[in-house]
């Protein structure tokens, strides 16, 4: 039984290995059987066949190799020597310049180099203190310096009048609001007998201070209830 | 002893060398091996000068880690690890540089210009600019993979690696190396085969110079 998925798995791996499997009769007969397998065989051969061709174009020409190795082996001397290796001290010498140009037995030291390779023992106290002096020092000398500045002689003084705009007084007005004296409403409920009968109490204007004296409590009390008068009230 | 135990051998006498930091030894090692390792990196790599950096940081990298080499597998082997680790540690986006790249296409622009001065005449044959273009489809075809797929696709085509090898040196499942090889012939095909669009380009176009 033909099964086009396992046909073309077994080729394909077949000509990935670049093994010719054209003898092999097993699969030369699927292949004839299936025009869909055949199909696939001739076009997934010819593209391998085309990648394995180009892989010429891929690799350098013989010329290329000399420059290509010779590279190479600088790059290892320059990963195996330590970080002061001569390149490196080639490098900082042109970087340098000729002036920096250390010091060889028998060479013409210049007398820049012998002052600057000079060293004067000194202790730490006095080099701390001299440091110290210099560092308050320079303050006061840019200072001196910047007054010692006079005007050249041959400046001249020119007076322009400058108009310099007055600013104009603004006369605020302001509302002052005073407070009204305040209203003293005292409810007094009526102790009479003729006012009992009254369900209003009466607002006075004049505060009267409460008091019992002559209050004496009426037998009946007749109350007249008047619904309404909230507005909201339901 | 036949002229392959002749050089498995020489390789193991030369890695001693080079394990002694003998620096010739190694650079003989690499005038062996360095043409496969280069043609894997050119596959790799869409550009030329990024082919070279690849290859020779390969060969850095082995020379450094030389020491650790245990002679339990065949020297090509373990520089074959050392290979697949740099290729998929190298980051992406230095091999597709959009400036400074030298294509096929790009070969052929400069070959109407300057044709005397740089391809002498047999290079300039038809089947040779045919051969270039091809190579730029090939590795236009193989960029569109992810890095892990293209590689699988090279050790299996170039390197005649088995699935299981590949499994095991990329770190990932037999499935996944036969996807990406799978993909990778299926873009191959479809940019290559005879009745693609783009390979009657590259028939007119070789055909043109």
């Amino acid at each position: 039984m033909h099964n086009c998925k396992e046909t073309r798995e077994i080729f394909t791996e077949l000509l990935l290995d670049g093994i010719d499997f054209r003898s092999d009769q097993a699969i030369s007969a699927e292949l004839r059987r299936c025009s869909e397998c055949r199909s696939e065989f001739e076009t997934l051969s010819a593209t391998l066949r085309m990648t394995s061709r180009v892989s010429e174009v891929a690799t350098p020409a013989e010329d290329y190799w000399p420059a290509y190795h010779a590279k190479l082996r600088q790059r290892l001397v320059d990963a195996q020597t330590p970080t002061t290796s001569r390149a490196q001290a080639q490098r900082h010498k042109e970087k340098l310049g000729p002036l920096f140009e250390p010091l060889r037995p028998g060479a013409g030291n210049s007398l820049f180099m012998r002052l600057l390779r000079t060293t004067l023992p000194v202790p730490l106290p006095l080099a701390v203190a001299l440091v110290l002096i210099a560092a308050l020092l320079i303050p006061f000398a840019i200072r001196a310096a910047r007054r010692d500045v006079q005007p050249s002689p041959t400046t001249t003084i020119v007076r322009v009048p400058v108009e310099v705009p007055v600013v104009q007084e603004k006369v605020v007005t302001r509302v002052v609001y005073r407070d009204r004296q305040p209203v003293v409403r005292v409810t007094k409920r009526a102790t009479d007998a003729s006012r009992a009968e009254s369900t209003f109490a009466k607002s006075r204007t004049e505060a009267v201070p409460a008091s019992l004296v002559g209050f004496k409590p009426s037998d009946e009390v007749k109350l007249t209830v008047i619904k309404g008068g909230v507005p909201n009230e339901k | 002893m036949t002229e392959r135990d002749t050089d498995a051998a020489s390789d193991i006498d030369l890695v001693r060398r080079a394990q002694a930091e003998d620096i010739d030894a190694f650079c003989l090692l690499a005038e062996r091996y360095a043409r496969r390792i280069h043609l894997l990196a050119a596959h790799y790599c869409r550009n030329t000068q990024d082919a070279e950096d690849l290859s020779q940081e390969v060969w850095l990298k082995a020379y450094q880690a030389v020491q650790t080499f245990r002679f339990d597998s065949s020297f090509y082997t373990w520089l074959r690890r050392i290979t697949i680790n740099s290729f998929l540690n190298h980051r992406r986006a230095s091999f597709f540089r959009s400036h400074g790249q030298t294509t096929a296409v790009q070969f052929l622009q400069i070959d109407s210009e300057e044709q005397e001065a740089l391809f002498d005449s047999s290079s300039r044959s038809q089947e040779s600019i045919y051969n270039k273009l091809l190579f730029e489809s090939v590795v236009n075809a193989l960029a569109e993979l992810t890095p892990a797929q293209r590689l699988a696709f090279l050790l299996r085509h170039y390197e005649g690696m088995t699935y299981d090898e590949i499994a095991t040196a990329m770190n990932c499942s037999i499935g996944t190396v036969k996807k990406g090889v799978w993909r990778a012939i299926v873009k191959l095909r479809a940019r290559l085969s005879p009745e693609s669009d783009e390979q009657e380009t590259l028939t007119s176009l070789a055909s043109e110079y």
